[in-house]
């Protein structure tokens, strides 16, 4: 370690000290919160330079139960953890996956969005693919062709619960959407709110429309998408916990939500 | 950079799923390959202009393009127009099997067609003199001695491209097929280790080549045995 390394230390340290107690002595502490800001609709900037987005009214609405000021930092992707670790921000509220790998350098709130799979295909067509319980039926499945990334979690989740599913693999999504379009596939699994911006929500995916409930197994989908924040900070880690459980109750995440798709991206049904 | 020997193990027999897929595309474009390309030849050497003219285009408009863009039309560009999708062709155009198959039938008849005029052209002009000396009519003559000569001329480049359209067949994997080519591409995506796996599927298609290779050489020596010298 070298000499400049120590006293960048010792500094840090001094001024983590000095933030902590001055945070505690005023009245509300400010939380600084690091996103892209280019992600739409989730974190972006409008045309008067205003942030807006799902996270960004997430981040909001956390720090008004939490009873906090918020100061929003921009940041590119990949230095995103980096500099949540750097301290250059307390909080990552930024679309990021909750994550075997990020948990070993970061800890992440509950997910205030969820990871699902939902099969898309064409409006009016009867038919019964899945029970009250949200499990697949295999027998519906027979004779209809499914389109899916190639490798996806899609993938295995089909390959695991319906093996006999006629299943076709894309590398891209545009063929996928294509062959659907076309007629060559009955359906396809994707990713819920990519099918709504970039198809349900256009000319060509007029005619189409959401043909399964909301797929979230996490053992193939992953849990979901959380507030980052640095490890050791377990009072804060619960607090926004108690702050996403309020928001999934009060409505306030189907709120967020609804202003950019026609559904619900949380998970409705969690109790904390 | 290690080399994974046991993701070799486990990804041929996986690739050799495909195998079947490989064959069938590879027999059906031959034949039907085959038989487009003697009827473009027909066409071709009949010396009537309305029938060299289309198959001269035709030769060189399939000829003149990647084969991956003919897939691409076939299977991506026809189902734009209403008319196709209605039409009685499409649960042929709606398989990408059908697609593929058309696609390398087409591609293949054109060259094929070259290959069997090379060899029309390399029969001796005595022969078909001496078989009219003989009273043999312009058919008699073109089938029994035209044709045998020109199929011993031929097979070799013949020879070549369907070996090369044996290889054409990886491009199925393009338009969603699981042929050898597909599977490999699944296995890549799911593992990252695309030098073991390709590698591996290149030594299966090598092996695949060798004997399309003997194949054929036994049929040519069937079919010059008559050039053999007594001993």
């Amino acid at each position: 370690m070298t000499l400049f390394n120590v006293i960048r230390r010792t500094t840090l340290g001094v001024a983590a000290l000095a933030a902590l107690t001055i945070g505690a002595a005023a009245q509300a502490e400010t939380l600084r919160v690091g996103m892209e800001c280019t992600y739409a609709p989730f974190n972006f900037k409008n045309a008067d330079g205003s942030l807006d987005g799902y996270d960004v009214d997430v981040a909001k609405g956390v720090a008004e139960i939490l009873g906090a000021d918020l100061e929003f930092v921009c940041q590119k992707w990949d230095g995103m953890v980096p500099a949540l670790l750097a301290n250059k921000f307390d909080l990552v509220v930024a679309s990021m996956s909750i994550t075997d790998s990020r948990l070993e350098k970061m800890d992440f709130s509950a997910p205030y969005r969820i990871s699902v799979g939902r099969l898309v295909g064409k409006k009016a067509g009867d038919l019964t693919l899945f029970d009250d319980a949200g499990a697949p039926i295999a027998a519906g499945f027979d004779g209809l062709r499914i389109g899916m990334g190639r490798a996806t979690t899609y993938a295995s989740w089909f390959e695991a619960k319906l093996p006999g599913a006629n299943v076709v693999y894309y590398d891209s999504s545009e063929a996928m959407y294509l062959d659907l379009v076309n007629g060559r596939t009955d359906m396809i699994m994707t990713n819920p709110m990519k099918a709504y911006l970039k198809f349900l929500s256009k000319d060509d995916g007029a005619g189409f429309e959401f043909v399964s409930p909301q797929i979230d197994e996490t053992d193939y989908f992953g849990v979901g998408v959380g507030i980052g924040l640095r490890k050791g900070n377990d009072d804060l880690r619960d607090r926004l916990n108690a702050a996403v459980l309020e928001l999934t109750k009060n409505g306030s995440l189907e709120t967020y939500a609804l202003k950019y798709f026609p559904f619900a991206i949380h998970n409705e049904g969690w109790e904390g | 950079m290690s080399f994974d020997f046991s993701l070799v193990i486990d990804s041929i027999p996986k690739m050799l799923m495909g195998l079947g897929l490989t064959l069938q595309l590879m027999a059906l474009s031959a034949v039907l390959g085959t038989v487009l390309a003697v009827v473009l030849l027909l066409m071709r050497i009949s010396r009537r202009w309305y029938l060299v003219w289309p198959s001269v285009t035709y030769i060189y408009i399939f000829r003149g393009t990647p084969i991956l863009v003919q897939i691409f039309i076939i299977y991506y560009g026809l189902p734009q127009f209403e008319a196709v999708r209605d039409s009685i062709f499409w649960p042929i155009l709606r398989e990408p099997f059908g697609c593929a198959v058309l696609a390398l039938s087409l591609n293949t008849g054109a060259y094929v067609s070259e290959i069997l005029r090379g060899g029309i052209l390399g029969v001796d002009k005595g022969l078909g003199e001496a078989a009219a000396a003989l009273g043999l009519s312009v058919r008699q003559r073109f089938i029994h001695i035209t044709t045998p000569i020109a199929i011993r001329l031929a097979t070799p480049a013949y020879s070549n491209d369907i070996v090369s359209l044996m290889k054409s067949t990886a491009l199925a994997s393009t338009i969603t097929l699981l042929d050898m080519m597909g599977i490999a591409r699944t296995i890549v995506a799911e593992t990252f280790a695309p030098y073991e796996v390709f590698l591996s599927l290149a030594v299966i298609y090598m092996v695949m080549t060798f004997f399309i290779q003997k194949a054929f050489g036994r049929f040519e020596r069937h079919m010059s045995r008559y050039l053999k010298r007594e001993n």
